[in-house]
């Protein structure tokens, strides 16, 4: 609730009402790979494919189009994103043979990767350049410049898409979801098609991504091959760690941590050329000593959904 | 003629030096299951040992001979402290060496000043046979692949040592009641794979401008290749490797470059799925 009451309190600070807008935007993207890993124990790597390609195809709608109406753009993004994950999807979880977690892993990787290296190459989508003064969103002739609409807007869009995984994750389906990480094995014996449930999954963690991706990519008015790649791909995955896996709010926390440190510490010299560094150190920590992540020291992993006060999720290091 | 054996000895070079770097990472990929993210930039250290030991005074081939040391003592450390905590989950492991790549990267790239370094051949120059003229680095560097890829043989098929490596990989249990400390054993084998890497990255280094992202321009290739050959052998990841590699350095002759990169990794990615376990399944298991 403190996110609606913030734009009031940065009246005139409309560089932090940016930076909360960018961190809302990125909230949701961090909450898309939560989905797949901290909920369905799908390992997506590449999970910025379907952030820039979003980003990309609204980029070029606007250019080549001369269409922002946010009634459009944004459907058509989430559907980008969803076509996208559905195909990569049936390709990498679906099929005869069940693939292992390091296919899955690797494959989302490669196509991240691959992405990122053919719209750096591709002179139409601007190259190494990428795509920049995209057209502004608009809802009839009103546009959405950086600032309290923005923030309004994103705002809106973290709140369903927050509800809707919390939905999601409660429902029946939540529970299946919750049994296929903790084991999938006994879930597939007794008859749920866990492959199918990863794919489905997969898919929504998809379109929630590609909206992000179109957000971000009206908001900063740039689109690159950067933002597609398997830089980006990480950084969800820090953002999703540091707060705390398969929990909803966990990914917000992550990425305002982050964002708002890195912001903040932007002006001393040393911090801000070794920062990557220092997002490396934290991921290792967290991986070494807290699984669960900034919200795993506040509340006890009972709490989790589908635990049902037994032991929790099995314990992610050996 | 002239231009297809040129062709020829290019996709040979470049194979060589994919097969070098994928060699470390399947010995690991195969020995404890994990696949290593930080692999590329131990390659990247190899490279950097070479140009510290130039910028001292100490000239470039001590600096070769010191890289695959220096990297490999530092694979010791690595495993002693980290990399063992995760040999149970795979996917974690990912994570861990993701982040361990991630620093070192990022504290090169601080100390090169974010720059491009030269670093030269150190025999410099070409020969000529029958009016084609060969790069006298990258042939060595063909001969060099080849002799570590003879000498990882014989050590593993040859030696007391790479009997019990290769008991260990069967059977790890088995093994340890056997009073083969696995332990030992891993550490050792994450020393060697990293002493590749550091030796890999000292002799591509004048082929490639040394940056901080030397090495992973490499990796995703070099998992494909290891995902291709299969993990749990020593020929398949040579294999695989050997495969990526001619299509990397081959297809750009065939179809555009941009398009070339991609379907690489389209092709590699489309094997795998079809054969899983690689072009050499592991043994009985």
């Amino acid at each position: 609730m403190g996110l609606i009451v913030t734009p009031f309190l940065l009246r005139d600070r409309l560089d932090l009402v940016t930076l909360m807008t960018n961190v809302m935007i990125l909230s949701i993207f961090a909450i898309s790979f939560d989905m797949c890993w901290g909920f369905s124990g799908i390992m997506s790597f590449g999970q910025a494919l379907f952030f820039g390609v979003a980003g990309y195809v609204i980029a070029l709608i606007g250019r080549d189009l001369d269409f922002s109406a946010i009634w459009g753009v944004l459907p058509i993004a989430m559907l980008t994103g969803l076509a996208l994950a559905f195909v990569l999807a049936m390709f990498l979880l679906l099929g005869r043979r069940i693939p292992s977690a390091i296919f899955v892993a690797l494959g989302t990787l490669t196509g991240s990767y691959a992405a990122e290296r053919l719209v750096s190459g591709w002179q139409y989508v601007g190259a190494g350049n990428g795509l920049s003064s995209i057209k502004l969103l608009q809802l009839g002739s009103f546009e959405f410049v950086e600032g309290f609409e923005f923030y309004t807007l994103a705002l809106l869009n973290l709140l369903v898409i927050y509800l809707v995984c919390r939905f999601i994750v409660r429902s029946q389906f939540g529970l299946v979801l919750a049994g296929m990480r903790q084991n999938e094995e006994r879930l597939a014996f007794l008859g749920y098609r866990v492959q199918v449930f990863k794919a489905l999954i997969f898919s929504f963690a998809g379109m929630a991504a590609g909206l992000a991706g179109a957000l971000y990519s009206y908001h900063q008015g740039f689109i690159g091959p950067g933002n597609m790649g398997p830089g980006l791909s990480t950084a969800a995955v820090i953002y999703c760690l540091l707060g705390g896996a398969g929990t909803l709010i966990g990914p917000v926390i992550g990425t305002a941590v982050i964002e708002l440190l890195s912001y903040g510490l932007s002006d001393i010299d040393a911090i801000r050329h070794f920062w990557p560094v220092v997002l490396g150190l934290v991921l290792l920590v967290i991986v070494m000593f807290q699984p669960s992540g900034l919200l795993g020291l506040v509340v006890s992993d009972r709490e989790r959904i589908g635990s049902f006060g037994a032991s929790g999720r099995r314990s992610t290091h050996g | 003629m002239a231009d297809a054996i040129t062709v020829i000895f290019d996709i040979a070079s470049f194979t060589s030096v994919m097969v070098l770097i994928v060699l470390g990472l399947g010995v690991i990929a195969s020995m404890m299951g994990i696949f290593n993210f930080a692999h590329g930039e131990l390659v990247l250290l190899g490279a950097y040992t070479v140009y510290l030991s130039a910028s001292a005074g100490l000239g470039l081939w001590f600096g070769i001979l010191a890289a695959p040391v220096a990297v490999g003592l530092l694979g010791v450390v690595m495993e002693r402290l980290i990399i063992r905590r995760f040999y149970a989950s795979p996917i974690i492991a990912m994570l861990g060496t993701y982040a361990i790549g991630l620093v070192i990267r990022e504290i090169v790239r601080g100390l090169l000043g974010g720059n491009y370094v030269s670093i030269p051949e150190p025999i410099s120059g070409a020969f000529t046979i029958g009016g084609i003229n060969f790069s006298i680095w990258r042939t060595i560097i063909i001969l060099a692949t080849l002799s570590v890829l003879l000498a990882s043989w014989w050590m593993l098929a040859r030696t007391p040592i790479g009997l019990r490596i290769r008991g260990a990989l069967e059977n790890p249990m088995l093994a340890r009641t056997c009073g083969i400390s696995t332990t030992r054993l891993y550490s050792l084998t994450f020393a060697f794979g990293s002493a590749l890497a550091g030796l890999a990255g000292a002799l591509i280094v004048p082929l490639y401008q040394l940056s901080a992202d030397i090495g992973i321009r490499f990796l995703v290739q070099a998992f494909l290749s290891v995902m291709l050959g299969g993990v749990g052998t020593f020929q398949g990841p040579v294999l695989g490797a050997g495969t990526v590699g001619v299509m990397a350095s081959g297809l750009p002759w065939l179809v555009p470059p941009v398009l070339a990169d991609p379907l690489v990794f389209l092709i590699a990615l489309v094997i795998v799925k079809l054969r899983p376990q690689g072009f050499i399944a592991a043994g009985r298991s």
